[in-house]
């Protein structure tokens, strides 16, 4: 037990309470203490708090099939499979993308999705289209709009080819806009 | 508090004999730092609610994704590991800021007359927090917490009459399983929060109107009375302000590693309490056969029985504890058991095994390959290459493990692992370390 010094204290309603400088003193330090314990703690809690909103989607090359089995001119769909993280989830996450080689040998890879609102469209062979059934947006081999309601060109997806293999980075983009703004 | 923002809302709504009243509570005897405890287990207990709100930020409660958002949140979360820790030891040091708060108690003969009901409901407080380290414990759903809680829980089924039903309202059926964690969840998180936020109130009401008991002198009037603001805030806020150094100290520099994730189908998993109920894991190894139930519920409700009376017990009115041998015999007698038991218990858990010299430099070699980036160990490492925690196991066979090694494909037809040049000494060392990695027996 440590008992009071009676030079530095004062009553306060019967109570005594000390005064001057000690009383300063004892308000900054425990003002001094929360600070401590509040920045202390608030720097790892806000930094949990934030720290998702700071991670990057980690997009990466998929393997979607051999160069040699896309015959020149006539688009074919090929499957993308890749994993996905979602926080801690992880899903296998299967879409198609279109891939056309060019007779010069370049492959255009289209996102399947129409540009319009979104649909997926599909290749008539025999009008030589790409026909969205949902509004009647049709492209050509080369993804240029042909007619519909298309605001812009289909899009393109990364890709590039390595060892003969074709590598397509998925992407979304957001539809009904002039030009390409990817999500 | 000499701010313009203070004053303009003094001047409308009247806080100064609200601040009074907080502040100006008298303390007889004057402040001391013997009278901090109280103070610290509150702020623990704002500690806990704190880092508790930001885990379940990414917490999933559900057995199949509870382990891996508990990694995630290890793992992908900035300073993720941070929270977990400061929130695993913050319960540690509350049972401890606890136990020294009621020591303090019971010394200074404090639950006497009038305050008989702030150490009841102080007890039952007590019980809470021993409730929430229970239920918390299952949440990372990992082998640990699986096989400790199955334990719990029955233990809490051999109570007659109505053990069986209890331990099926606790697991929210006969197995432990989904149902099992979403409950110990919400009663982690909901309902025990608002049990506690209750009985705290009661507590701090009952405090003042009683007022603090102060020295045990046995002439009251001679006690001057001191403010409760300035000093004795000070002390509380320098201790708190150590103790929460102390808390972060342990977060930063202990890691909390997550054992593999829970498997009902392994029985051989011996799972380890925490070490406030180390004590008791210890009595029940001492007690077989018939005895069983006295040690798995007739003690415990007789010594929660006994805490919770006790100010009806001791019925002698003298605080002095140098005039109570009694009580503070029994006390001693009651300490001297629950930290003998802890002590022996933590002995046997650090008893090192011996271990064979070649697993040691085999361990090194795994290391020095950085044979982690692809395979996992008790749930560290890549998970790209199959996990190896319990290869010794799976894979009992010395010489396939040497061919193995030599080249993974002659055994292992399609597999990518890379031929390591190792030496025959580091072959051998490494294949020791794969036998010696089972399943815990």
């Amino acid at each position: 037990m440590s008992h009071p010094e009676q030079g530095d204290q004062q009553p306060s309603g019967g109570f005594l309470t000390p005064v001057g400088s000690r009383r300063t003193f004892f308000h900054w330090v425990t003002l001094a203490a929360a600070g401590l314990v509040g920045l202390g703690l608030s720097i790892p809690l806000l930094s949990t708090l934030i720290s998702p909103a700071f991670q990057r989607r980690r997009r990466a090359w998929v393997d979607v099939g051999a160069v040699d089995e896309l015959p020149p001119g006539h688009p074919k769909q090929l499957d993308h499979v890749t994993t996905i993280r979602d926080g801690w989830l992880e899903t296998t996450s299967h879409k198609a993308v279109w891939a056309v080689k060019q007779p010069q040998g370049d492959i255009s890879v289209f996102s399947p999705i129409c540009t319009h609102l979104g649909c997926g469209y599909r290749w008539d062979e025999t009008e030589r289209k790409f026909l969205c059934p949902c509004h009647g947006s049709s492209y050509d081999v080369n993804g240029k709009v042909l007619g519909g309601p298309a605001p812009r060109p289909l899009d393109a997806l990364p890709s590039k080819v390595e060892g003969g293999r074709l590598l397509v980075m998925y992407k979304d983009f957001k539809s009904g806009l002039p030009r390409s703004v990817e999500i | 508090m000499p701010s313009r923002l203070y004053d303009w809302l003094d001047a409308r709504l009247n806080l100064k004999p609200v601040q009074r009243t907080l502040l100006d509570e008298p303390i007889p005897g004057g402040a001391s730092w013997i009278y901090v405890f109280g103070s610290v287990t509150l702020f623990l207990f704002v500690l806990q609610a704190a880092t508790g709100m930001f885990l379940a930020l990414y917490y999933a409660p559900t057995p199949d994704h509870a382990y891996d958002s508990v990694r995630f949140i290890e793992t992908e979360i900035s300073l993720g590991w941070l929270v977990r820790g400061l929130h695993h030891w913050g319960a540690s040091s509350m049972v401890v800021a606890i136990g020294l708060h009621m020591l303090q108690t019971f010394l200074y003969g404090a639950y006497k007359n009038p305050r008989e009901v702030m150490w009841m409901v102080g007890v039952v407080l007590f019980l809470l927090v021993m409730t929430f380290a229970f239920t918390g414990y299952l949440l990372p759903w990992d082998q640990t917490a699986y096989w400790a809680t199955q334990i719990g829980i029955n233990m809490v089924g051999t109570v007659p009459l109505i053990g069986d039903v209890a331990s099926r309202v606790l697991r929210g059926g006969e197995i432990l399983g989904a149902l099992t964690l979403s409950r110990f969840f919400a009663i982690h998180v909901l309902f025990l929060p608002a049990i506690l936020i209750a009985g705290i109130a009661v507590h701090l009401f009952v405090l003042r109107r009683v007022g603090p008991a102060g020295p045990w002198t046995d002439d009251r009037a001679s006690l001057g009375a001191e403010t409760f603001a300035p000093r004795q805030v000070y002390m509380d806020a320098v201790v708190i302000a150590g103790v929460f150094l102390v808390v972060a100290t342990l977060a930063f520099s202990i890691p909390l590693p997550l054992t593999d994730k829970a498997n009902p189908s392994d029985t051989s998993f011996v799972p380890v309490p925490e070490w406030y109920f180390l004590f008791y894991y210890e009595l029940l190894k001492y007690v077989h056969g018939p005895l069983e139930p006295v040690a798995t519920w007739m003690l415990p409700l007789c010594v929660i029985l006994v805490l919770l009376f006790w100010p009806f017990i001791d019925r002698n009115p003298v605080r002095n504890p140098i005039r109570r041998p009694v009580a503070l015999g029994s006390g001693l007698l009651f300490l001297l058991v629950v930290f003998g038991l802890l002590g022996i218990s933590i002995k046997n858990l650090y008893a090192v095994p011996r271990m064979d010299p070649a697993v040691v430099k085999g361990r090194a070699v795994y290391a020095q390959l950085g044979c982690v980036g692809c395979h996992r160990i008790h749930g560290e490492g890549g998970a790209v290459a199959p996990d190896l925690s319990t290869v010794g196991d799976t894979r009992p066979d010395r010489e396939w493990h040497l061919k193995h090694f030599r080249d993974p494909q002659s055994v292992s037809p399609g597999s990518f692992m890379p031929k390591f040049p190792l030496t025959d000494q580091q072959l051998n060392d490494l294949t020791s370390y794969m036998l010696s990695l089972k399943r815990a027996t």
